[in-house]
């Protein structure tokens, strides 16, 4: 690790007003992959704002037909919480097996989407749920804001605050772990929401994906059987040490056949 | 012997409390702390070195270079040599240097030592040093090494050969294989593994000046004899150097080593006249800890017509690294060919072994150490031969043993197996793995739409007692307990217990009032450490014989006390008597009486050699495989071993769950992968490197067919490494058994979802042989 300044932010406008005086300094939220590669000093930030103490970004609630998420919820306080496993029990799920007890109880969802590592599982979350993300200047769509890999539509300065759910009908994720990281080889998250079927993946390309093919045959017919010939193409797929592209494909449609399965129980 | 004296072990307290003593936890407050600038590439010229900006960063106290080394008379790391025949070509050794000079030869290798008031300090500094590097084309492969024309990793390793190692009978095996009914042939690919102790490399390194005396506070499993390496190393007497060790967070025989890092700060400290601490980080472990296996292999078996075996060759090629470690020549040669034709009735056989040097971390001693090689490759062959013949593979097998009758039992290699009952062992693992019931559990495994697998494997292995006499010395101290000293250095085993085990049974003093004490500065005993499921046979008898010793000496004490002839003492459950009358004392009174002399008149040693012991066992794996993800489960793993008298069941239970469960991590993920292009580690943490996990290992069962030998006085044999060595061979035949229904011929190991799938596939498009890695041919 490199030496840096720390500050801890006393509200979102503190934090807001640290940031943008210095280009280099950077957000705290849970520290899961920042601080690892801090460590490892892959990444130099001059100053780190820390966001732990404010505590009014941590909390859900339903608001309506949707599950808000305050962007410093950890994913322990996710998965444990009694709202979000009634309202998207498959949401409470996903936070639940993130990473190690160690990751959950530091982890926040804000942080994980703002980093959008492409095998991270809250992006699957977002998009596959159609959610929508609160930030100090604005409410983006997940479909706009996740880019590519650990790219987002955030602009500098700009801070997440909520992660805003519609309640799906029915819903489930389901992941291939990497046998060595345990962060998604392939996760797909299928839901069936207000807004129709939608089908997202993460892990098995440079950044989270619907699959359109899978959406139009789930409106079909919500079944396994539906998705269970839907190959989706490997040309733009990750290939690495623990997976071939090819292998990564077949792993979406199989992800995508348990996690309808999952989601018709 | 009675069991029930074990009430968990006694370091566990420490353990689970966190209060443990590892190398960093010794308080240094003065220490400079040390960081190492390591070679990016795999392979170069270093044209220069210039380390003046990080000279003139504040807070930095030196710089050490291989010239520094140089000029203080530093001799090459060491390597234990071992015999050879006369007329064999002797192993090349060349100049491992501790800081890397004129040459780095893998990616990792440590160029320059920095040392600064704190570590902080000694890394940002490690970044101004610039290296100037001319490039060469590195080698990570060993057959790619052996090709004409292939980068010279060393210029006297001509042809990157260390060695051409050859044992057993060549012309008396090609007579059987010449009269064969049928000969079966067999590849595969043993692929490179990292040990990853839990402790990552490191240490805290004290000159004293007034002493003339080095102290060495590292992870260690033998003190003593690595003091010996770092001694050679610095060109002083061994006296001069004591490794000083409490606790130590695993070691799997690659924390038997002496490394570059601990003979650099211990020269540092000399220099500064401070401490000097390196507090080695866990991506330093993964590139330049020793690293295991790599071993490309062919065997082939003769038979004749009645499906009896003839003869075994073997031609097999070790990747050995950029440097032979201290056992890299063991581990790859004699420790693999020691058993050359397992539980089998061959005593003609012949192995060929090349050792490679390539742009790699160094390979040598890791759990098991040579004998998984060798286990694996005889047993796949095995099957192979039932597969390729058409025989029941408990059939071909069970036929072949070593009769019971037929100990002891000379091979042309030199081993002779002492004992064993290797037929009972086998029948007590079909039973209890219900074998009969297989074809019913395979059919509902694959309603389930899974495919089941199931193997039958045998083992027997060499464990490395002999050499030097193990010393144990039992002495009674003033505050009235009783202290044991050896230099086997426990690194998870659980020594504090076993070893006061033995001692409290003999004397029939209680566990808590026994001390093992085993890495203290200033303490000299003899003997090796800990390391080829050695301590228990050979540290372990010398207590026992040493207690006895002290038997003898109380029987004189109390015949004064008891004014009678020692001839005419009897002692039993820590009593000494008159045989015949009710006139009796204590060894604890006797003890008491004497408290606070020195030497106390009971004080004791032993020191002896005892031969190698021979473990065996039949292992029993079920596996099942989702075709659809390639994902493997073990169902269920029985292990029957006869490791000779059990001296406490948990704790070698213990010991077989961790040598099996670290064979399943090899066989399920574990994979140390060279880019061949760059010599870099792409598998450099424990991001792209999986280890092994509690749920791969569920529903062992391990049970003890204990035949005791006589070549201790315990009646033990080793078990440290028995489960890797077992494993590696069950789990791979077990695998390739759900797969052969899919039309899957080869598997090389690892058994990752990926890989498994793709064998799969490719079976499926007509590629049956697709996952085979290399083939050689014997010559």
């Amino acid at each position: 690790m490199y030496a840096f300044k720390y500050a801890k932010a006393k509200s979102v406008a503190d934090a807001a007003t640290s940031i943008a005086a210095d280009p280099d300094a950077k957000l705290l939220a849970g520290g899961q992959s920042l601080i690892a590669a801090m460590k490892l000093r892959l990444s130099q930030p001059s100053a780190l704002v820390d966001l732990g103490n404010i505590a009014d970004l941590r909390y859900t609630r339903i608001e309506g037909d949707t599950l808000v998420v305050g962007a410093m919820s950890t994913h322990a306080f996710v998965a444990a919480c009694a709202d979000v496993r009634k309202a998207i029990p498959a949401l409470a799920a996903l936070a639940g097996d993130i990473g190690d007890r160690q990751v959950r109880n530091m982890g926040t969802i804000g942080g994980s989407i703002a980093t959008n590592d492409p095998a991270a599982d809250y992006p699957a979350g977002c998009v596959g749920l159609g959610a929508t993300i609160i930030t100090t200047k604005r409410k983006i769509a997940a479909d706009d804001f996740f880019g590519s890999m650990y790219e987002t539509a955030l602009e500098p300065g700009e801070i997440i605050t909520a992660v805003s759910f519609p309640i799906p009908k029915r819903a489930a994720y389901i992941k291939f772990k990497n046998q060595a990281s345990r962060f998604a080889l392939v996760g797909v998250f299928v839901a069936e929401t207000p807004a129709g079927v939608r089908v997202a993946v993460t892990g098995a390309g440079p950044g989270v994906f619907r699959v359109a093919e899978m959406e139009k045959a789930l409106s079909a017919k919500f079944a396994p059987e539906s998705v269970a010939n839907i190959k989706v193409p490997a040309d733009n797929l990750n290939a690495d040490l623990h997976a071939q592209a090819d292998y990564r494909a077949h792993l979406v449609t199989v992800m995508a056949k348990r996690a309808v399965a999952k989601a018709s129980e | 012997m009675s069991h029930d004296d074990f009430h968990g072990r006694l370091e566990d307290d420490r353990m689970v409390t966190g209060s443990g003593t590892y190398s960093l936890d010794w308080d240094f407050p003065q220490a400079a702390h040390a960081w190492f600038l390591r070679a990016d590439r795999a392979h170069a010229q270093i044209v220069s070195i210039d380390a003046s900006a990080a000279l003139a960063h504040p807070g930095v106290i030196a710089v050490l270079t291989g010239e520094d080394l140089q000029a203080a008379g530093f001799k090459s790391l060491p390597v234990l040599t071992i015999p050879t025949r006369p007329d064999a070509m002797k192993p090349l050794l060349p100049f491992r240097p501790c800081l890397a000079t004129g040459k780095v030869r893998m990616a990792g290798e440590a160029v320059v030592c920095v040392i600064a008031e704190t570590q902080q300090i000694a890394m940002d500094a490690t970044e101004l040093v610039s290296v100037e590097y001319k490039e060469l084309p590195p080698v990570v492969d060993a057959l790619d090494a052996l090709k004409p024309g292939a980068p010279q990793v060393h210029a006297d390793v001509p042809g990157n050969l260390y060695w051409d190692y050859d044992d057993g009978d060549q012309a008396g095996t090609d007579a059987l294989f010449a009269k064969a009914a049928t000969i079966v042939k067999h590849d595969l690919y043993n692929h490179r593994v990292i040990g990853n102790p839990m402790e990552p490399r490191c240490c805290i390194s004290e000159y004293d000046a007034a002493k003339e005396q080095y102290f060495l506070y590292s992870p260690t499993q033998g003190p003593r004899i690595q003091a010996a390496m770092v001694a050679k190393v610095l060109g002083v007497p061994t006296d001069k150097v004591d490794v000083v060790a409490k606790d130590t967070g695993g070691g799997f025989g690659i924390r038997s080593a002496v490394y570059p890092e601990y003979c650099v700060t211990l020269l540092a400290s000399k220099k500064l006249g401070r401490p000097v601490c390196w507090n080695g980080s866990r991506s330093e472990s993964f590139l330049t800890d020793n690293q295991a296996r790599d071993f490309i292999c062919h065997g082939e078996l003769a038979l004749d017509d009645k499906g009896k075996f003839l003869s075994m060759r073997f031609y097999m090629v070790a990747n050995n690294g950029a440097y032979l470690a201290p056992t890299g020549l063991l581990s790859q040669t004699r420790s693999v060919t020691s058993c050359i034709t397992g539980v089998y009735d061959v005593p003609v056989a012949h192995a060929r072994i090349k050792l490679v040097a390539t742009n790699t971390a160094q390979v040598a001693a890791y759990r098991g150490a040579g004998r998984p090689i060798m286990s694996t490759m005889l047993e796949c062959l095995v099957e192979r031969a039932a597969i390729d013949l058409d025989m029941d593979p408990v059939e071909i097998r069970r036929n072949n043993l070593i009769r019971k009758d037929q100990f002891p039992y000379a091979m042309t290699n030199g081993t002779t197996y002492d004992c064993g009952d290797f037929e009972a062992v086998l029948d007590d693992a079909l039973a209890a793995a219900d074998w009969k019931g297989f074809e019913q559990r395979r059919a509902e495994s694959a309603k389930r739409g899974k495919l089941r697998g199931r193997a039958l494997s045998t083992y027997i292995e060499s464990t490395a007692a002999g050499g030097i006499p193990d010393e144990a010395q039992l002495r009674f101290e003033a505050d009235g307990t009783l202290s044991l000293f050896a230099s086997s250095h426990s690194h998870g085993q659980g020594h504090e217990t076993s070893f006061a085990q033995v001692v409290s049974r003999v004397l029939g003093l209680p566990m808590k009032t026994i001390k093992l004490r085993t890495g203290e500065a200033g303490m000299r005993v003899g003997g090796g450490g800990t390391g080829g499921s050695r301590s228990m046979v050979s540290f372990g008898s010398s207590f026992f014989l040493g207690a006895q010793e002290v038997v003898k000496k109380g029987k004189e004490l109390a015949a004064k006390e008891l004014e009678a002839a020692p001839a005419d003492i009897t002692f039993d459950h820590g009593e000494f008597s008159i045989a015949g009358t009710d006139r009796r004392i204590s060894l604890q009174n006797l003890i008491q009486k004497h408290q606070g002399t020195h030497p106390h008149p009971l004080d004791s040693s032993s020191a002896n050699k005892y031969g190698m012991t021979y473990p065996n066992g039949a292992h029993i794996a079920e596996v099942e495989i989702d075709p659809e993800t390639g994902v493997t489960d073990i169902i269920s793993y029985i292990a029957v071993d006869d490791i000779g008298n059990v001296i406490t069941h948990a704790l070698v239970e213990g010991q077989m769950q961790g040598g099996l469960t670290q064979g399943a991590g090899q066989i399920f993920g574990e994979h140390a992968i060279y880019d061949r292009e760059s010599g870099q580690l792409l598998t450099g943490s424990f991001m792209d490197y999986p280890m092994p996990r509690a749920v791969l290992v569920e529903g062992l069962q391990i049970i003890d067919h204990p035949v005791p030998t006589a070549l201790n006085p315990l009646g033990a044999k080793g078990v440290g490494e028995a489960g890797c060595t077992g494993a590696l061979p069950t789990l791979s035949n077990a695998i390739l058994d759900a797969l052969r229904p899919v039309g899957v011929k080869h598997f090389d190991m690892p058994a990752t979802p990926q890989r498994v799938w793709q064998a799969i596939q490719e079976a499926k498009a007509g590629r049956p042989s697709a996952m085979l890695s290399y083939t050689l041919e014997y010559a």
